[in-house]
């Protein structure tokens, strides 16, 4: 039985407005393509499956009817999670440990650009009492933005910083949707959606899908030279009711967090992490996080992205590939952090590249202002 | 060395067809308060929750997040799974790698399921693929009415062996305060006055659309043994898809194709020493759908052999005074509540071994027990259950 | 072995004064809009312009799949571009006859009821679900012959499976 879980291969699609060329099984098999030629592995040497999608999403009941065989499933082990991808990849990490599966495979697709995503989103609310407001995320996320700019005095400025470096960003990353060449002006310029929010703090509509194949040590050691070692990871919940808490803290990020960084053994998030992939959907959210993450005080991420320190030459990058804001779906976005953590300590990430990258730290994020959080700590 | 995974607490709600009075996340939190009472543990001891739902039956996007405070999701780690009408099992599955594998030693896995919410079976419909399965989906009902035709084609048996199956669901759920449908059914006559809903399904036959949840609490071996003085041992599970048949959803009327059945309880069986199951396991709470797809799985699980499992229901083997009981809960076709419909089977059998089953608890003594989950397209899990490591 | 006694519990409970419980009404339209992609896109353009049905041969079993998808589940490898085109005859394998209104969930009317819907044993030996145009119940049996009926207007056409109509009994034309 194996003490540790690893990341033997990990492929992703161009992430894309409307691949309208592709179905959902297309699409999750050109992800899971590159997993099984990276490696030489075929769909049937699998123990098991573990997918990722939701079913309002799909617009089908046991969404993952769809991808079944995509995923080698057929008289296997397959379980569909139903929150972000990050937590397939830890419901696959402990399928290893269990000592139950040797030679896992996480799938996780989505196609927004055939749903309706107010809608959706509109249905995670409770029907009693939230639902009826017509919120949507995006809706949701504005009051979360407005309350923690009022708590801290973050700046729409520093917001926009965020989306200025990571669409930037994004130019480096051959999958990343949609690289920018903007500034602050630009985003400050860009029309409301739902106060403060504004057309270029909000990730666009995205199709895509991710794929990795996880497994034991020493199976790990045989399929590549470079595996990826899970080093820690745990997610946490919020409460449901907005109103039952305080938006402009994310205390659930903090507890799984410091679950994560206790099994990775880490002290000092900032000094020990050589680069950070966060799951910001909205461009205030990559200033939460931190905080959230430990990277910096609460109410001092405007004050961490004002000196650089997170931009591609400093001490900490976060989101070299672009991030969500640059254009991923929903239980993909998580699963794609950690496919581009696991790209920067290989030294794969070329153009995007984080110099001497050893331990990662990746993030994603479900429901209304992030009510369940993940993160995960990757290592050499 | 992998943690050894005991079930510490039980908890469901009493299964019915409305529930009117609460809504999901109250209904939810009586099973979930059931099983803490049940293990003498309060939700602060519980380090990670996992849920099984099928959303579009309630037209929840995420129902995990909305009853967070209710069902103990907040301030925990945890997901929700969903695989159909296996969902209830696989969240028992992941609840046991997530706990043998050190991650978590105590667990709260639930299985809920409000079907008074929507439309079961437009729900069930929009199984089918959007691009393909508008022609001719029939919904369960009509997957299941194929099976049965096949199963009195192949076997012999006789709708009278399928209002006996009936029969013992009946008098089993009429002794088990949690089941959903009590009709205090008489005779075989009577079962055979129902009327046919897709032939030769009879109203009877079938499964009703139930409001319930169950909870189950695991726990690794050195925190089970403080916390209960009779953990149930989940041993080993085993998760077993399939591809849809080319002729079936649930059966394959062709007689040349694989049935995940078959492949998950050999699997397990060997994993397990098990080479005579009638002998190996004392009882069992099979997912059988409808009366004649129990006969049916008697077969698959190697219950009895190929088109005899009429005969164990005709020799009286399975009642709950019998040699192999199955199903003494009542089994699906009394209670259904999809969502937690895999979890309950789990639940019931640990309730077997360890002697709390009231009035339905089986006459002989139950060491070893097993769960069966079925669901679209003929997915299997098996979980088997020992009262002693 | 003594029967133990058990307590019955199907006696009925008095029924109660039920309280009026607030219940909230949901009916809302969600719109998908599905790409069929390559391999099912095929499969609709082939029977929109030229009212053909289209299946992919797996190189490994050299079965021929319907629908057509990307991977064969069973043999779990891609399946190339190897289209195969069906028999639009056959004979009915096995079929049900629904009682009951079905809605539709993904257009969200009520299926005209009853209709017989079949497992038709296209003459190639693939399976293909669809449904019957004999609406008489006692006219029904396995074995009958059918013969797919298209929808003639090309405008109308477009809907994959859909563009048959049904499968009519061959003789009946």
């Amino acid at each position: 039985m194996s003490e540790r879980a690893a990341i033997v291969a990990v492929g992703q699609t161009k992430y894309h407005p409307n691949r309208a060329d592709a179905s959902e099984e297309e699409l999750a098999y050109e992800a899971v393509k590159q997993v099984l030629e990276a490696t030489g592995l075929a769909l049937s040497d699998f123990d098991a499956a573990v997918s990722c999608s939701q079913d309002f999403w799909d617009g089908r009941t046991i969404s993952n009817m769809n991808i079944q065989h995509v995923v080698g499933a057929h008289l296997s082990d397959e379980d569909k999670v139903c929150e972000d991808g990050i937590n397939a990849i830890y419901a696959g990490m402990a399928r290893i440990l269990s000592g139950h599966h040797e030679l896992v495979i996480v799938v996780a697709h989505t196609k927004e650009s055939q749903a309706e995503k107010s809608l959706i989103e509109n249905a995670a609310f409770d029907p009693a009492l939230l639902r009826q407001l017509g919120l949507d995320f995006v809706s949701a996320a504005a009051m979360q933005a407005r309350r923690y700019m009022y708590k801290y005095g973050i700046t729409p400025e520093q917001c926009a910083k965020v989306v200025v470096k990571n669409r930037g960003n994004a130019k480096k990353n051959p999958f990343a949707q949609a690289p920018l060449d903007i500034t602050v002006e630009d985003v400050l310029s860009s029309k409301i959606l739902s106060s403060p929010i504004r057309l270029l703090d909000a990730k666009p509509i995205s199709d895509g899908a991710c794929a990795m194949i996880i497994t034991t040590e020493d199976r790990a050691k045989k399929l590549t030279k470079k595996p990826v070692w899970i080093l820690g990871t745990s997610n946490c919940y919020e409460t449901h009711y907005l109103g039952d808490r305080d938006l402009a803290e994310c205390e659930a990020l903090g507890k799984a967090a410091r679950k994560a960084y206790s099994m990775a053994g880490i002290r000092n998030p900032m000094k020990e992490i050589d680069v950070a992939e966060i799951s910001e959907e909205y461009s205030y959210q990559e200033l939460m996080w931190m905080e959230g993450l430990g990277f910096c005080g609460k109410g001092e991420a405007g004050k961490l992205i004002d000196s650089g320190v997170t931009g591609m030459g400093g001490k900490l990058p976060v989101n070299p590939s672009g991030g969500v804001i640059s254009g991923n779906p929903i239980c993909v976005a998580g699963m794609a952090r950690v496919a581009e953590a696991v790209l920067q300590l290989r030294g794969e990430a070329g153009d995007h590249q984080v110099k001497n990258a050893r331990v990662a730290l990746a993030h994603g994020i479900t429901g209304a202002c992030a009510q369940h959080h993940g993160v995960m700590i990757l290592g050499r | 060395m992998p943690n050894r995974v005991a079930i510490v607490g039980i908890g469901q709600t009493y299964h019915t067809s409305k529930r009117p009075d609460v809504n999901y996340a109250e209904m939810t939190r009586e099973a979930v308060m059931a099983a803490l009472a049940d293990a003498q543990l309060s939700i602060k001891d519980i380090e990670a929750t996992f849920m099984a739902s099928m959303e579009t039956f309630e037209a929840i996007y995420l129902p995990d997040h909305e009853m967070a405070a209710e069902a103990g999701f907040f301030g925990k780690p945890g997901l929700k799974v969903g695989t159909g009408g296996t969902s209830g099992a696989s969240v028992v599955a992941e609840g046991f790698y997530f706990v043998a594998s050190g991650l978590y030693d105590v667990a709260l896995i639930i299985g809920s399921e409000k079907q008074d919410c929507g439309d079961t079976t437009a729900a069930i419909t929009a199984a089918a693929t959007p691009m393909w399965g508008k022609g001719a989906t029939t919904g369960a009902i009509g997957e299941f009415a194929k099976q049965a035709l096949s199963y009195m084609k192949t076997s012999g048996a006789k709708e009278e062996h399928a209002a006996m199956v009936r029969l013992k669901a009946d008098r089993n759920a009429c002794r088990n305060p949690y089941a959903h449908l009590k009709l205090g059914l008489k005779s075989v006559e009577e079962v055979l006055k129902s009327p046919y809903l897709v032939w030769p399904l009879r109203l009877l036959d079938f499964c009703p659309q139930s409001c319930g949840a169950c909870a189950l609490i695991f726990a690794s071996e050195k925190r089970a043994k403080k916390i209960s003085k009779k953990p149930v041992w989940l041993v080993d599970i085993e998760t077993v898809h399939q591809e849809v048949f080319k002729a079936g959803v649930f059966g394959d009327p062709t007689g040349k194709e694989t049935y995940a059945q078959h492949v998950a309880c050999e699997r397990l069986y060997k994993r397990n020493g098990i080479t005579n199951p009638r002998k190996s396991i004392d009882m069992a709470e099979i997912y059988e759908p409808s009366n004649w797809e129990e006969m049916n799985l008697y077969e698959h699980f190697h219950f009895c052999g190929k088109g005899e499992g009429w005969k164990l229901i005709e020799k009286g083997v399975t009642e709950i005074e019998g040699e192999f009981p199955v199903n003494p809960s009542g089994g699906v076709i009394a209670t259904n509540p999809i969502g937690a419909t895999p979890t309950i089977r789990v639940a019931e059998a640990a309730l077997q071994i360890r002697g709390d089953a009231g009035e339905h608890q089986v006459t002989k003594d139950v060491k070893t027990a097993m769960a069966s989950a079925l669901g679209g397209p003929n997915w299997t899990v098996l979980s088997l259950l020992k009262r002693s490591l | 072995m003594a029967k133990k006694k058990v307590k019955e519990t199907t006696e009925k409970t008095p029924k109660k004064e039920e309280p009026e419980y607030i219940r909230i009404k949901f009916n809302q339209p969600r719109r998908y809009d599905w790409s069929t992609g390559k391999y099912l896109g095929h499969f609709y353009a082939e029977a929109k312009e030229n009212k053909k049905i289209m299946g992919t041969r797996c190189p490994k079993c050299k079965e021929v799949l319907l629908p057509p998808t990307p991977v064969c589940g069973k043999c779990k490898v891609a399946t190339g571009w190897d289209w195969v085109e069906m028999p639009q005859t056959g004979t009915v394998f096995q079929y049900t006859y629904l009682v009951f209104p079905l809605w539709d969930p993904h257009y969200g009317e009520r299926w005209a009821n009853p209709y017989a819907s079949a497992i038709i044993k296209l003459d190639n030996g693939v399976f293909y679900r669809h449904f019957l145009e004999e609406q008489d119940k006692e006219k029904l049996k396995e074995g009958m012959r059918v013969k797919a009926v298209w929808k003639e207007d090309y405008n109308e056409r477009g809907q994959g499976p859909g563009d048959i109509l049904y499968f009519k009994e061959i003789g009946k034309e």
